[in-house]
């Protein structure tokens, strides 16, 4: 089990010895047992510090906002910046990297293992604790520990995990500075790809009444788009709204901005938005399910992304957030890639 | 196939690069090849340059087909391009049947220049295979 | 008018308002909405994820239909919405207070024809919380109620195996008499259990805004507080708190181009959302609102200043949905109690 107090001290001290400007991490929230992101500057604020089964966020999202920040201000950062990653979001990093959004240099990566956990989903943990209320809950190997007003209680991990969790082949972050917990690379809950391959077993009307239904329910929020760190355009290609306009932008520009799709939330321009995103994100999607959970209506997003990087792995033997160096998905080929269905 | 069948005429989207399949949509028109008249050709510099949204947008227009075609394997103009191509159609392909859009509806194929009556027989074989779709609906939006 | 329906014959109640299109909370997906009655209606919901805002302000509206006849001028036609009559149960009091703010933004200060025909077509059947549907409610701190009836046709109490039923306004008693036998006079020990339920429910503990009528002078006064930047931090720009908000109505209005030759299409207007990054971008690029501090403070003084400046209440009805669905833990009543209590 990691000790929360590590990775706090590890915080406190590359603030205190000036290794970095800030640290970006989890803290405990104003909403009962959840974590939320914090970014702090002063040592003294790294024992706010937590690490728990609730810290579900993706926090290389902050590291992107840190960086445009830095643009739009025309500065130059003199000190890295560190961030607290799970496996998942050590590979949203790498991809970041190996675009050329920053350098590897830029970022101290404190890595933290998932080891035989994860993050949980709060309805799972709801309906196994019969309405008690949880205060706080945390990993320790592949049991949740959770506290409730009436004590403590011990659940198998794999009961509140989320699927993201349960499939996910690197539960620890190969890139990091520095790495607490031990890597459990190994301990694969549930077969990858498991809740895509349930989903394609479907007849193709059944698929299609099953997408149907979700996208109806979509609200057009972008939360999905506005939680991933790999969305990071200032401009969405197919959402024309995010039209991005400086003194020097021609009026003629703007009167010839093309609209791809509507603002109105009907199901055609919804699907239009969301099988674009699948699209631009392929080879680029590491997976950390954030999109699938901020979701307010509970759209299956992942299935979309998910099929993709299966495609990217099977067929042209990609993996996402490999390696800082690596190609890109979809600007390089290799001899052997399927081509038997063109004519 | 019922008269209403007989009658209805799909509409197909065809992305046609610049340099090859362009060039042998035109020499099938020259040498008098005779094929249906179902698909509006748009011209793109390398079938590398097609992105996802042009397909999308073009199912979401009314498209009840999409046809994408490029140079042969080796003969890209931008000699990497149409191996890019391959690569990005596969995963859109994918994508549209993974939704459940009718995989008869999006196809793919590499026409030279020299090849005329390739372009006729591929666009009379979409034909034939998009009368029993009926109307694309789908991905269609309903601009009312 | 008060009476009492047993709740087996909640199907033929609505059976027999056959001038009516019920809605009645359904789960889809784990997700609560107003969805067409087919079947059973139930009312164990805890609230729908979305407000029943969306009935006289849906997603989209369209305003009129243009089409450029040649040598004409465009033609313009009106596209007024239908006149069915629409009637949602299950409605709790936040959401229907949230119905009333709505109601000052489309019909006191501008006549919003499309806004108010479907309104008039309207009935809300409210549903009082016997317990907070959420852990985030603060329904008392912002004026409201658990067992509120303000913008209700009708407010129904969960009497156990019984609901006792209220009319609020004429469209509520007419719904009522329309149910015509299946409802049954009170007896006495019925009004004192719904009255001991209002008053039970009254007593569940729920969050609070600490100093609600000190809100307005306090955010006034603390417009430039460095608090907004520190509590919008971890702030993603997402749509989330606006659009499930019940009295958010920020709107866009664009052209839906159908046909270029004839040009042709509709004026249509949607949604929009105050913490979408370029909602207050100008066309010279200037933007009023470039951080997430700044448009969390201008959603936060909008609940709680300026709708109060403008219309004397609170624009809040304490729903809580936009805390428990944020997804970095944004919390308005904490925000709103942070910020107060640093005031000046």
């Amino acid at each position: 089990m990691i000790d929360v107090q590590s990775i706090r001290d590890a915080a406190r001290d590359l603030l205190a010895k000036g290794e970095v400007r800030a640290v970006i991490g989890y803290r405990r929230g104003s909403r009962g047992m959840l974590a939320e992101p914090v970014t702090i500057t002063d040592p003294e604020q790294a024992d706010e510090l937590v690490w728990d089964a609730t810290c579900f966020h993706n926090l290389a999202l902050y590291l992107v906002e840190d960086r445009k920040a830095l643009a739009h201000a025309q500065r130059t950062p003199n000190l890295p910046i560190a961030i607290v990653a799970k496996g998942c979001d050590a590979r949203a990093i790498v991809v970041l990297m190996q675009e050329h959004y920053f350098k590897r240099e830029d970022v101290y990566i404190i890595g933290v293992s998932c080891e035989g956990g994860g993050v949980l989903v709060e309805y799972k943990l709801a309906r196994l604790l019969n309405g008690a209320q949880a205060l706080s809950a945390v990993i320790d190997g592949a049991e949740l520990v959770v506290t409730t007003l009436a004590g403590e209680v011990r659940l198998p991990a794999s009961e509140v995990m989320a699927d993201r969790c349960l499939e996910c082949r690197e539960p620890f972050p190969k890139e990091h500075n520095v790495v607490f917990g031990e890597d459990q690379t190994s301990r694969q809950l549930v077969a990858p790809f498991t809740a895509l391959a349930r989903f394609e077993a479907l007849s193709e009307a059944d698929r299609w009444a099953y997408w149907c239904r979700q996208f109806e329910r979509c609200i057009r929020c972008f939360a999905c788009r506005s939680v991933c760190p790999m969305c990071y355009c200032d401009e969405c290609v197919v959402d024309s709204i995010t039209f991005p306009v400086a003194p020097e932008t021609t009026a003629e520009e703007k009167a010839n901005r093309i609209r791809w799709i509507e603002r109105s939330a009907v199901r055609s321009e919804n699907i239009t938005y969301h099988m674009t995103r699948a699209m631009h994100l392929a080879g680029r999607c590491i997976d950390c399910g954030e999109c699938e959970r901020v979701c307010p209506v509970n759209i299956p997003l992942r299935l979309l992304n998910n099929k993709m990087e299966r495609e990217a792995r099977e067929h042209f033997g990609y993996e996402p957030g490999a390696s800082i160096g690596g190609p890109s998905l979809v600007a390089s080929f290799r001899d052997d890639d399927p081509g038997q269905f063109i004519r | 196939m019922s008269e209403e069948e007989q009658a209805y005429e799909p509409k197909i989207v065809a992305f046609l690069c610049k340099w090859c399949s362009s060039a042998g949509s035109d020499l099938a028109g020259v040498s008098r090849i005779q094929y249906p008249a179902n698909a509006t050709p748009i011209t793109v510099p390398c079938s590398g340059s097609i992105s996802p949204l042009y397909i999308l947008s073009a199912f979401n227009k009314g498209a009840d087909g999409v046809l994408l075609s490029g140079c042969h394997i080796g003969d890209c103009h931008y000699i990497e391009g149409n191996y890019l191509a391959r690569r990005k159609i596969y995963l859109i392909k994918e994508l549209l049947e993974m939704v459940g859009v009718e995989p008869d509806r999006f196809r793919m194929s590499w026409v030279s220049a020299a090849e005329g009556a390739k372009y006729a027989q591929v666009v009379k074989d979409f034909v034939a295979d998009l009368k029993p779709l009926g109307p694309q609906n789908k991905l269609k939006a309903d601009r009312t | 008018m008060e009476k009492i329906l047993d709740k087996q014959r909640l199907d033929d109640w609505i059976a027999a308002l056959t001038d009516w299109e019920a809605f009645a909370p359904a789960v889809e997906d784990g997700v609560w909405a107003f969805r067409p009655v087919v079947g059973a209606a139930r009312l164990d919901h805890p609230n729908t994820k979305q407000p029943p805002k969306g009935f006289a302000f849906p997603q989209r509206e369209v305003f009129f239909s243009f089409e450029q006849i040649k040598g004409e001028a465009p033609r313009l036609t009106q596209k007024l919405p239908d006149s069915k009559h629409r009637v949602v149960f299950g409605v709790r009091p936040c959401d229907a207070r949230g119905t009333v703010r709505m109601d000052r933004v489309f019909a006191d200060h501008v006549d919003d024809v499309y806004y108010q025909s479907r309104r008039n077509n309207m009935a809300y059947v409210g549903l009082a919380c016997n317990k907070p549907p959420s852990a985030h409610c603060f329904c008392l701190s912002v004026g409201g109620s658990p067992v509120s009836s303000d913008g209700l046709d009708v407010l129904m109490t969960d009497l156990g195996d019984r609901y006792f039923l209220a009319a609020i306004t004429e469209t509520g008693k007419s719904l009522m008499t329309t149910a015509g036998d299946l409802l049954k006079m009170p007896a006495a020990a019925d009004r004192k259990q719904a009255a001991s339920v209002h008053a039970e429910a009254v007593a569940q503990p729920q969050r609070a805004i600490n100093n609600p009528d000190g809100a307005p002078a306090r955010l006034k006064a603390s417009f430039k507080s460095p608090l907004w930047e520190e509590l919008a931090q971890a702030c993603i720009g997402c749509g989330i708190c606006t659009f499930l908000c019940p009295t958010c109505h920020c709107f866009d209005i664009n052209d839906e181009v159908t046909g270029s030759a004839p040009l042709k299409g509709n004026r249509v207007r949607t949604w929009d959302n105050c913490q979408f990054p370029d909602f207050t971008m100008h066309t010279s690029g200037h933007n009023p609102r470039p951080t997430v501090g700044a448009r969390l403070r201008q959603r936060v003084c909008h609940k709680f200043q300026y709708f109060h400046e403008n219309f004397g209440m609170h624009q809040c009805t304490g729903c809580g949905r936009c805390i428990s669905d944020c997804p970095v833990g944004i919390d308005i009543v904490h925000v709103v109690n942070k910020v107060t209590e640093h005031a000046g």
